[in-house]
């Protein structure tokens, strides 16, 4: 699904991260480990092509990512990070914003399928109804999660997700996407001794 | 269209219809930049040396243009006129690069294109069709509604490319989100494409409703005292805003459209090397 071939990423003219490589087959959870600064959200935007690597490949779904094949990317893959924009003003709006677009405009969803969504994703209904400036961090991430799955997005990067949800949100995040077999990266860290630890290939990126 | 009336006084006219000041004259009013001067010192503004290389400079280049556009009224030659008209665009473009922190060589082709098309569009409309001089290129008409037309162009697409490339590059995220939700290019520049026209268009904007309440607007007052009526001046005076707009709302908007082409790389996020 996603594999690096020693991928090096510079800003000017400075390696962000360095011969990073790792494959996530289709349908698996994968976790990052490093330090902050280290370059973990750099790997997870230059899948969707924030960053052109300097040397090495990126593939997704078998084929190399390039200027022709961006767009297929960016088409299956929702970056989720730890503030995301939600980019209207109110959550209604913003769950129907990528349905403005001519790309999705034949496939704006049904009222019953947002709220089940919003039901999965342990959000009240009139969350639609509330500015996006005054919902908190964890429901600007799962707003931005169901907006994802509105979209039928089937590899879902997560910078740290989690971090803002309580126990049970979490839970009903992940319960969700084991659901829905989707690729998660990385898997969201979640509380020892839980049933649903990650059966992961890990990635490890080089000090 | 309502056509303007050009008053077309012959030389003898015009040169009794304005009383010429003398250069004696002039030189003692500015002496007049004394006061400022001294209020300066007063209050320690700093701004005693400004102040006199501004006034030296403005002296200069006037004397230069005066020079320049007095050979360039009695020459009326149409290359001559034409050739100044791309000059004034050329410099305004080279103007908005630097003001607005971009790299000339990368996107000079783009304003260029910008302007010429935004502002000739609407000089061509204004000089040929409304005013009709005889002969259509007489400098006399085509050089200052130019000059105007231009330089309100080189404002205005300081302001909205400046904003532009500061907002997509301070949004990087905000774009990146766009597309990831399946934007095309245009569709994720779109909000940062409104962020940048409205302020470009906002002082023009402001001028039109409140024109004539308070001051005497620049081309009716050169006007009067040339020795027009009142009311040709009006006429020209309505006209002009109404060009500008025009022409800074064109330039502004295919700039940025040009923009989206040669500002982005092939993955559709704004390429670093355009800034300074």
């Amino acid at each position: 699904m996603i594999r690096f071939d020693t991928v090096t990423v510079e800003y000017d003219g400075r390696p962000i991260i360095r011969d990073i490589s790792f494959h996530i087959p289709k349908g698996d959870a994968a976790v990052i480990h490093g330090r902050s600064g280290s370059g973990k959200t750099t790997i997870l935007t230059t899948i969707v092509g924030m960053h052109v690597p300097s040397a090495g490949t990126v593939f997704f779904n078998g084929r190399a990512v390039d200027s022709t094949t961006i767009s297929e990317v960016r088409r299956s893959v929702a970056f989720i990070g730890q503030e995301p924009v939600l980019g209207a003003q109110r959550i209604r709006e913003a769950l129907l914003l990528p349905f403005t677009y001519r790309a999705n405009r034949n496939a704006t969803p049904e009222e019953t399928m947002i709220g089940e969504i919003l039901h999965k994703l342990r959000l009240e209904d009139d969350i639609l109804d509330r500015e996006t400036a005054v919902v908190s961090g964890g429901e600007k991430q799962r707003v931005a999660i169901a907006r994802a799955l509105l979209l039928g997005k089937k590899v879902f990067l997560l910078d740290e997700v989690t971090s803002a949800l309580d126990a049970e949100s979490k839970q009903a995040v992940i319960r969700l996407f084991r659901e829905e077999g989707h690729t998660i990266f990385p898997y969201p860290t979640i509380p020892t001794g839980s049933s649903s630890a990650p059966r992961s290939s890990e990635s490890r990126r080089e000090p | 269209m309502c056509r303007i009336h050009p008053v077309r006084p012959n030389e003898e006219e015009q040169v009794t219809n304005t009383i010429d000041i003398s250069y004696l004259s002039l030189a003692a009013f500015l002496g007049l930049i004394l006061v400022p001067v001294l209020a300066g010192a007063v209050l320690k503004l700093g701004i005693t040396k400004r102040v006199l290389i501004g006034v030296l400079r403005m002296t200069v280049q006037m004397a230069v243009l005066g020079l320049y556009l007095d050979y360039l009224f009695r020459f009326n030659h149409i290359a001559v006129n034409f050739g100044w008209a791309l000059l004034m665009i050329f410099i305004a473009n080279i103007t908005v690069n630097r003001s607005a922190g971009l790299k000339t060589s990368k996107i000079f082709f783009s304003v260029m294109a910008g302007i010429f098309v935004g502002s000739l569009t609407v000089i061509a409309l204004f000089v040929f069709l409304a005013i009709q001089p005889k002969p259509f290129y007489d400098a006399r008409y085509l050089i200052p509604v130019t000059g105007m037309v231009v330089g309100n162009c080189m404002r205005a697409n300081v302001i909205s490319l400046e904003r532009f490339y500061s907002s997509v590059k301070k949004n990087e995220k905000t774009f990146l989100t766009y597309l990831l939700l399946g934007a095309s290019l245009r569709e994720a520049a779109l909000p940062s494409i409104r962020e940048a026209v409205k302020p470009a268009l906002a002082p023009t904007l402001s001028t039109m409703a409140t024109l004539g309440l308070v001051s005497l607007p620049g081309m009716m007052t050169g006007q009067i005292l040339g020795g027009a009526s009142p009311i040709t001046a009006i006429k020209y005076q309505i006209a002009i805003m109404i060009a500008i707009f025009t022409a800074i709302t064109l330039s502004t908007v295919i700039n940025l459209l040009i923009g989206l082409r040669v500002s982005f790389n092939e993955y559709h996020m704004l390429r670093k090397d355009i800034f300074r």
